[in-house]
């Protein structure tokens, strides 16, 4: 959904400030910055180690960054605004209230399996937005029906393949209509041949407008589906561009040498 | 064989007094159910404290594992209900006394609740944190969490253990006669002191036991296996 013509909507979806992240002595991300605007599909692309799971996580603050902020529709996740002009941590209550616009699925699926898939969908609509048991249910077999398992709705996780867990998972981050969807390496674990169910769904979603950031080594994924593509690299962010202009002429020698060993 | 043997052997005499024997065993199950919910309840605090991310909380939890799991149930039975009056009393300055029945829960809650903490600790850290961060990534309260993610998981992984708690909990509470409360166990031995007929009566005592213990026992293995194969398999 574009907002509507003339209407100038300058509020970026979400905006990174200057993000550090450390853990001890290790510098994991070093001042991170950037902007996601609706509708966007950003892929995040780098080695391992080089902090784009940290700052996927950081985004939602399952990770607190050590210093720099997130911004959602332009309000802050880690911070209110205090009497006097100065900031404090935001309490944790209004945290979970933020994350309700940030659906995020994990490289491990994750599902809770002493639930149905219906009832892992429905649990956060239920109980955190509290809505009426009917329309929470609408949602999640609307949501199931998007992945391609409304057939699934009564079967419990133990029962269904990596590539079917991993698009419950995403039907149960949708349930929550977030402004953002968040993927943190989802075929990472899964095999070959069920990858591909896994992107599919996820280039309808794309195709349907949905707001993405996708943690990923899927090379095919970020060059075709993405708009923008976020190269790191040692926890900073080393090149970002549209997909064609980086994969077709690559500016940065790190970036040329990531790509290559993927053409093998 | 001799007739003497022959009336030792007769278990009719339990038969004949088994109004009274029923409703001794059914103070065994009221005492056993009573002190089966408190030893849940402190459990799971307890449990909740030593998996707590203060220092504090889980000294305190492990405090009180070490300290009920390492007493005898017999010795917490008598202790609750002659010592604890008395330092009770002593701090108010006046007579204090409980109730049988009250001595024989609290000091059967307390001791289970050791076995029961560690059981709910076991059961808690088998959960898987991304299931956690899962909840927490839907916006899920810290309360709503435990509520509706962790414990419905602990109750399944740690249901074969608790049975085998709960038999040993229902067999400890055949030690409330002690304090007279009127089990099972004491009514026998009143019979057995009118009667003089130890044999009929405490055999037939063991075998109540053993059956109650043996069908409850297996129905509830087999029940949460069926539940469990669900989630598990």
């Amino acid at each position: 959904m574009q907002p509507a013509p003339g209407v100038v909507n300058d509020v970026p979806t979400i905006r990174v400030v200057d993000v550090y992240k450390e853990f001890g002595a290790l510098a994991v991300l070093k001042g991170v910055s950037f902007d996601v605007r609706r509708g966007d599909v950003v892929s995040m692309l780098g080695a391992s180690g080089s902090g784009k799971s940290t700052l996927l996580r950081c985004i939602n603050y399952l990770e607190t960054p050590t210093s720099g902020d997130i911004l959602i529709g332009g309000e802050s996740l880690g911070f209110i605004d205090a009497a006097g002009g100065s900031r404090k941590p935001r309490p944790l209550a209004a945290i979970n209230r933020m994350r309700r616009d940030l659906g995020f699925v994990f490289q491990q699926f994750n599902l809770w399996p002493h639930m149905t898939v219906l009832g892992n969908v429905i649990e956060a609509p239920l109980r955190v937005r509290g809505l009426p048991r009917k329309d929470a249910a609408d949602i999640a077999h609307d949501c199931l029906r998007r992945v391609h398992l409304a057939d699934k709705a009564d079967v419990y996780p133990a029962r269904l393949s990596g590539g079917q867990q991993q698009r419950v998972a995403i039907a149960r981050a949708l349930a929550m209509q977030p402004k953002v969807m968040l993927f943190d390496e989802p075929t990472s674990s899964l095999d070959p041949e069920l990858t591909d169910e896994v992107l599919s769904v996820m280039r309808e979603l794309a195709g349907d407008g949905t707001t993405m950031i996708v943690v990923t080594h899927e090379m095919g994924f970020a060059r075709e589906v993405s708009d923008r593509v976020l190269f790191l690299h040692n926890g900073l962010i080393e090149e970002d561009g549209a997909p064609a202009q980086m994969f077709g002429a690559p500016k940065s020698e790190r970036f040329r040498q990531f790509i290559s060993k993927y053409r093998q | 064989m001799s007739e003497s043997l022959k009336q030792i052997l007769d278990v009719s005499i339990f038969w004949e007094y088994r109004t009274v024997l029923l409703r001794g065993l059914a103070v065994n199950f009221y005492v056993f159910g009573c002190s089966a919910m408190l030893a849940l309840a402190i459990g799971l605090g307890a449990a909740l404290l030593r998996v707590s991310r203060l220092w504090l909380f889980r000294c305190a939890g492990t405090l009180h594992v070490e300290i009920f799991r390492n007493a005898p149930d017999y010795v917490a039975v008598i202790w609750v209900h002659f010592v604890l009056p008395l330092l009770i009393g002593t701090v108010l300055h006046s007579r204090f006394e409980f109730n049988p029945f009250v001595s024989a829960i609290i000091a059967l809650g307390l001791v289970y609740s050791g076995y029961f903490a560690e059981t709910f600790r076991a059961g808690i850290e088998a959960v898987p944190a991304g299931h956690l961060e899962a909840a927490r990534a839907c916006g899920m309260s810290e309360g709503l969490i435990l509520w509706r993610i962790i414990l419905p998981q602990v109750v399944r992984r740690m249901l074969p253990e608790s049975i085998n708690q709960f038999i040993s909990l229902f067999k400890a509470t055949t030690i409330v006669s002690l304090v007279a409360v009127p089990d099972l166990m004491y009514q026998v031995s009143m019979i057995t002191q009118q009667e003089m007929r130890p044999l009929p009566l405490y055999t037939g005592a063991a075998l109540t036991y053993f059956l109650i213990i043996l069908a409850a026992g297996s129905a509830l293995r087999a029940l949460s296996e069926r539940w469990r194969m669900k989630i598990f398999s």
